[in-house]
């Protein structure tokens, strides 16, 4: 074991170096190696800057800035000097004659990539909400939890209500990707994210917000052929723009799937129907009983006036069982089976009947718990394990306790029938074989296992598909190749101009969320193709809005607090019963579970240094979750200054903004307090930033690496600024104690400010901004700022002071 | 074995006369070093002697004093400043206390050969004000050797000019790095600076400073006065004279101070501190103070001087050996250092401030037998994490006691993860979660 232990620092020897050479302005320089290329530089440079002038911009830096001494602290621009023993910070290390630097190597990087990681097992925030990202819809999850809990349920519901039009509906009926994202997991358990906006938009049910100010008629007509989750979502949001729509369903009542697919005790109708009320409200037309290539065809929608379609026609043919015997009277389709059930028609199952039930997925279960629901003997047969059902496990769990028989890794060899009736089923057991290709272990069947299980009736429920016969190839709709209508991915037109396709007859049979999402893509795109936009440029813009943000890991810290259960229906009272099994939160115990939300989203998310070199140094994972209390901070968050909010959380002590505030603005504000692993940067005593000298010039707030110094979000006041009487005297920038103004070589006003690179300010800019600009940052490297002198730095380091 | 009794020059033992007033350290030739220096010698040649004697930093790095000396010599710089470590960073450290107490005018003297060495005619001696009797008794000398002009303005009549001020501070074990110091001195927080710069170029107010424990300046009225040679008689080849040690016979005993050649053996040293460990009843012998590594037994014939101790795995440091009991669970002892160490970094460095405090968060969970196998590794990881990544001696230090608990008590870790049992049964659990790796993404 390699064990040294001393600081020898080393000191430079003194040996003769190579003559310095003078530039044009008399200034001393010299060469050095970086990375193998021979360097310029000058004397009093450090590592960094030589580095940085010279287009080297991959060394990382997370205390440093130009304006100001460095310091060294976060230890993320270590590089190796040769013959130094250890790494040394290039922020801070002087450069000199003939040194050979290296700026990258495995060891540094590792070196780095821990320091993140430490940095981030003591980051008590997170930088955008993973739910939000894994919500379909991309709801702002932390935003409407935060309503809940102060008991805004109204603008919670509102807020959902700007990108998911039925928050009540998906509430009871959402498999909720988001939880299975949330963070509050690392914690103790995930949040009880979708029946918290089923609670918030029920308890105004009644009188539903509008997500905003609707827009006044345009005058263009949109069809909207299928009243399911996915065009009823495509026409909320069309006629928020103020376009009319019109709904063409083969059935006698909106809601598609969720009306005719959905049981009764996971969703009440008349419920569902108070939420749909808003949609007629709104001007929003229905025309039941007219099927698509039965009733109407596309050109007659055209032929109509109509300016654009849009086709959701889901997905409503089941899949065969694809076994001989399967068209034996007593095989039923469980689509039909669940429609009829819900219009009150006889259905083929009553009491005392024995059912099977084939597959895994939510339909399979709808079937299942229905059929208990009627006192039916229900076997569940699935040809794989649980992870592999498409049914959520509360479900499954809930299904096994109503009482069915569920098997599993067993298929369907065929159907034993009697006269034409069904008796039974043949199954086979199956085991899992080798992985294949993608890794997954597809099951295989086992010889001689086979085993026949009798019954009344059989409900396949191993998928639907979408009933093709309603396009003919005059339509100019074409196909995929799996038999779902094609479409541009991003943009959703189809192949015929001004028809657009979404939700599972898009996508094939998902989930209702998922349905929803493309409704509410689809009106996007839709809306630009009515406003004459270029369909290319729509794509883009949709898919770098839908393309998924870089998320890493931060170990999370607040007190364990369990879940707030939702109170079920207890299972004896399910019996033959289709009352709604979920009993809803009370108030209170909504705020108490939506306060569990660890509110995962910091402004500074897109703009943080922190989060920028976390993402390039892939840190997916942290060593140092699940500690005691005392392995982390909860700090209380500053915000009672006017315009700088203070999150000591973020902060990752690189006193940056103690510096600025000291040597270059005066007021000196900030310190370093405590010892060890309770230093943090602070405010003398703790005090508010209120209670300071601070003159809110926000220089802290542009030096802030991370989000801990942010800028309150406020309204700019206009200064007039008279440029025909300006005669460029520069008094205004000599005078400025904060360097908010500076002179460009052509003495204009200047582009070195708050509000980015290169931005000449003049008066129509000052007038025109609306808002202050959130952390814009300053140029970083100098390579950002136009060619001059080494000598001559663009903004001088003033102290007030002198 | 060395005669220990020879080697007493800088520690005036209770036995010797006393040295504190004046008139009694003239009357051991006190300050005729000075003399000769400034009426006989040029800077270049005091500087020259301190080199050839190849004295040896006393206050963990062993760096040359006199190569230091001469890069802020020869600095074009006019305003230079010497600066005397009398801080004791290690409060169990009682070296720097006992000079300034026994022979408080040798520190003087030693300040004044460097500040004649290196041009400077400002000197600060920083040291610890919790202990009071060393701060006051270096005042006092200092008071009458300002009066007796061996201090201030034109001392000794010549043109050297050189002020003296003490300054006693409380702010732990940073307190004795060399740029702490400056910092506090400048009236700023207490936080070490990156090296290089070094303090010889850039030091106090970024002016060149030559800033020497005391143990090393107290070294040099005597090679001023007797000669290189007379100085290298007692000590190792590679570093001669002696140093001061305080020797803890277990944890929580009184401590011993003696002086001691270097290369004296481990052995020699505790035996001539009437110390005899055996197998039985001792575990380890800490060398270094709290940064300091725990070497086993079968180590005492290692001899003291910089290079054996390092590649040992301890460190000169503080000046400190301790006699762990046998009954020590040396993971134990380690997770209380790591301990200790987290609540005295200053704070400012991500390695430092955060990775001594998961190396105790690991440890203790080891201690509590909660330790998994990959938390070896992980141990290892940071071992050398922490000090290649730190900004000071600090951190670089920080991992000692690990790393050497690590690699002469293997078992004892072993035993704590894959037994669950404590190896001299006295660990208690300290936490019950221990640290688990999540990975939260695909
Ligand atoms: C954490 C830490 C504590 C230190 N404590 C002391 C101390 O108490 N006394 C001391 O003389 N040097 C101490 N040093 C070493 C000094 O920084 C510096 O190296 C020394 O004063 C230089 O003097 P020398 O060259 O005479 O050894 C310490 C270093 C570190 C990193
Ligand atoms: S400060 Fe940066 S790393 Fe921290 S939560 Fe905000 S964006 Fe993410
Ligand atoms: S608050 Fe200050 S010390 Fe903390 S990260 Fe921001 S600039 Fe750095
Ligand atoms: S190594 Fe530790 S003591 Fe040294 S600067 Fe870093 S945090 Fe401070
Ligand atoms: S240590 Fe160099 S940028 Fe932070």
């Amino acid at each position: 074991m390699a064990i040294s232990i001393r600081d020898n620092f080393f000191l430079t020897s003194q040996e003769a170096q190579p003559p310095m050479v003078r530039n044009e302005h008399g200034h001393p320089s010299f060469t050095l190696t970086v990375d193998g290329k021979t360097l310029q530089a000058y004397e009093g440079q450090t590592i960094l800057s030589v580095a940085i002038d010279n287009g080297i911009s991959d060394i990382p830096n997370l205390c440093n800035d130009e304006k100001l001494e460095p310091t060294s602290a976060c230890r993320m621009c270590l590089v190796h000097v040769e013959g130094a023993e250890r790494p040394l910070p290039s922020c801070n290390t002087p450069a000199e004659p003939g040194m050979v630097v290296t700026t990258n190597s495995d060891e540094l990087f590792h070196i780095r990539r821990t320091n993140l990681e430490m940095m981030l097992s003591d980051h008590n925030a997170y930088c955008q909400p993973p739910c939000q990202v894994d919500c379909p819809t991309h709801i702002d999850i932390p935003g409407y939890l935060e309503l809940i809990a102060q008991g805004e349920m109204k603008e919670a519901a509102r807020l959902v209500k700007e990108v998911l039009p039925f928050p009540f509906t998906l509430g009871l009926t959402c498999p909720a990707p988001c939880q299975k994202a949330c963070r509050r997991t690392l914690v103790d358990e995930e949040i009880a994210i979708c029946r918290m906006h089923g609670h918030a938009a029920e308890t105004c049910l009644l009188d539903p917000p509008l997500p905003y100010v609707q827009d006044p008629p345009t005058g263009k007509k949109v069809a909207v052929v299928g009243g399911g989750p996915s065009g009823m979502t495509a026409a909320f949001y069309l006629a928020m723009r103020g376009h009319y729509c019109k709904i063409f369903d083969m059935q006698p009542q909106a809601g598609g799937m969720l009306r005719y697919g959905i049981p009764e005790y996971r969703l009440p109708k008349d419920m569902m129907d108070r939420e749909f009320a808003q949609l007629w409200d709104m001007g929003i037309d229905f025309q039941a009983n007219v099927k698509l290539g039965r009733d109407f065809t596309i050109d007659d929608l055209f032929a109509q006036g109509f300016d654009a379609v849009y086709l959701a026609i889901g997905c409503w043919t089941s899949n065969d069982l694809r076994v001989p015997g399967e068209d034996a009277e007593g095989v039923v389709n469980a689509i039909r089976y669940l429609g009829d059930k819900v219009e009150g028609k006889p259905v083929p199952v009553k009491d005392g009947d024995e059912v099977i039930v084939i597959g895994g997925g939510f339909t399979a279960f709808d079937c299942t718990r229905t059929s208990l629901r009627l006192g039916a003997k229900v076997h569940t047969m699935y040809r794989r394990g649980r992870t592999e059902m498409g049914a959520t496990t509360e479900e499954v769990e809930d299904g096994e306790a109503e009482g069915t028989h569920l098997q599993l890794y067993v298929s369907q060899t065929r159907v034993v029938s009697e006269n034409g009736r069904v008796t039974g089923v043949e199954f086979q057991r199956n085991k899992l074989g080798e992985p294949d290709a993608s890794g997954r272990r597809r099951p295989v069947p086992v010889p001689g296992s086979e085993f026949v299980l009798n019954c009344d009736t059989v409900i396949p429920a191993i998928g639907q598909a979408v009933d093709t016969s309603v396009l003919d190839d005059a339509s100019g709709i074409k196909w995929t190749k799996w038999k779902t209508i094609q479409t541009n991915p991003h943009n959703f037109m189809s192949d015929r101009e001004g028809v657009f396709a979404g939700g599972d007859c898009q996508m094939g049979a998902k989930t209702i969320i998922e349905g929803v999402a493309q409704g509410k893509l689809n009106a996007r795109s839709i809306h630009s193709y009515l406003m004459g936009e270029d369909m290319n440029e729509v794509a883009r813009r949709l898919e770098l809005e839908e393309r998924r943000p870089d998320l890493f890991d931060i170990v999370p810290y607040k007190p364990v607090e369990p879940k707030v259960k939702m109170p079920m229906l207890p299972y004896e009272q399910r019996e033959k019963s289709f009352g709604l099994i979920e009993m809803g939160y009370l108030k209170e115990q909504a705020q108490r579970e939506a306060s569990r939300c660890l509110q995962c989203a910091c402004p500074a998310a897109g703009q943080c240094d922190l989060q920028k070199y976390s993402i390039e140094h892939g840190l997916a994972d942290n060593r140092f979750h699940d500690g005691e209390p005392s392995d982390y901070h909860d700090y209380d968050l500053d915000l009672s200054h006017s315009f700088i909010l203070r999150d000591p959380n973020k902060c990752i002590n690189c006193t940056q903004c103690v510096r600025v505030c000291h040597d270059v603005i005066g007021p000196d504000c900030y310190g370093m307090f405590g010892k060890g692993f309770d230093t943090i940067v602070s405010t003398p005593f703790n005090v508010s930033l209120h209670d300071t000298d601070c003159v809110s010039c926000g220089a802290c707030v542009q030096v802030c690496p991370t989000g801990s110094l942010m800028m309150a979000e406020r309204e700019l006041a206009r200064y007039s600024f008279a440029l025909d009487r300006c005669i460029f005297c520069g008094d205004c920038v000599e005078v400025c104690p904060h360097g908010a103004l500076g002179e460009t070589p052509n003495f204009e006003l200047s582009f070195f400010n708050r509000f980015g690179e290169d931005v000449t300010l003049e008066k129509n800019d000052l007038a025109n901004a609306p808002d202050y600009l959130v952390r814009q940052r300053l140029p970083r490297g100098k390579k950002a700022l136009p060619v001059m002198s080494p000598l001559v730095r663009p903004l001088p380091a003033r102290s007030i002071r002198d | 074995m060395p005669k220990f009794e020879q080697s007493h020059r800088l520690l005036r033992q209770n036995t010797d006369a006393d040295v504190r007033s004046l008139s009694a350290y003239r009357g051991i030739s006190g300050y005729a070093a000075l003399e000769k220096a400034l009426r006989e010698l040029t800077p270049e040649q005091v500087n020259q002697q301190v080199i050839d004697a190849k004295l040896r930093g006393r206050g963990g790095a062993g760096r040359l004093a006199g190569e230091k000396w001469r890069i802020v010599r020869e600095s074009e710089d006019e305003q230079k400043y010497v600066i005397c470590n009398a801080y004791d960073a290690d409060a169990r450290s009682l070296a720097a206390r006992t000079l300034l107490e026994r022979n408080p005018h040798q520190v003087i003297e030693g300040i004044l050969l460097a500040a004649y060495a290196v041009g400077a005619t400002e000197a600060y001696l920083v040291t610890r004000s919790t202990t009071p009797e060393g701060a006051t008794a270096v005042q006092q000398a200092l008071q009458e050797a300002t009066e007796a002009n061996l201090v201030g303005r034109d001392i000794l009549s010549t043109d050297f000019s050189c002020t003296i001020n003490v300054l006693g501070v409380d702010i732990g074990f940073m307190g004795g790095e060399e740029t702490v110091q400056m910092a506090v001195i400048k009236g700023r927080r207490g936080m070490p600076e990156q090296r290089p710069p070094f303090p010889a170029q850039y030091g106090l107010w970024d002016k060149p400073t030559a800033i020497n424990s005391i143990e090393t300046l107290v070294n040099v009225p005597g090679i001023i006065r007797d000669g290189a040679v007379a100085f290298a008689s007692a000590g190792s080849a590679s570093t001669g004279g002696t140093k001061i040690l305080t020797i803890y016979a277990s944890p929580g005993s009184e401590p011993t101070v003696v002086e001691v050649p270097f290369g004296a053996s481990l052995g020699d040293i505790l035996e001539h501190a009437g110390l005899h460990p055996t197998e039985s009843d001792v575990r380890a012998i800490v060398v270094g103070g709290a940064e300091g590594g725990a070497l086993p037994l079968s180590l005492l014939n290692t001899p003291y001087d910089f290079d054996p101790l390092e590649e040992a795995g301890a460190i000169v440091g503080s000046g400190i050996i301790e006699v762990l009991p046998s009954n020590t669970c040396m993971v134990s002892w380690a997770r209380e250092r790591s301990a200790y160490l987290s609540k005295e970094s200053c704070g400012k460095c991500v390695p430092c401030r955060l990775g001594v405090k998961r190396i105790t968060g690991i440890l203790e969970g080891v201690v509590s037998d909660l330790g998994v196998n990959g938390d070896l590794d992980v141990l290892d990881e940071f071992a050398e994490y922490v000090p290649n990544g730190s900004l000071c001696g600090f951190g670089v230090q920080a991992t000692n006691p690990l790393k050497t608990a690590k690699r002469y008590w293997p078992e004892h870790f072993t035993s704590h993860i894959q037994e669950l049992q404590c190896p001299t049964g006295t660990c208690v659990p300290v936490r019950a979660h221990r640290f688990v790796t999540k990975h939260v993404l695909p």
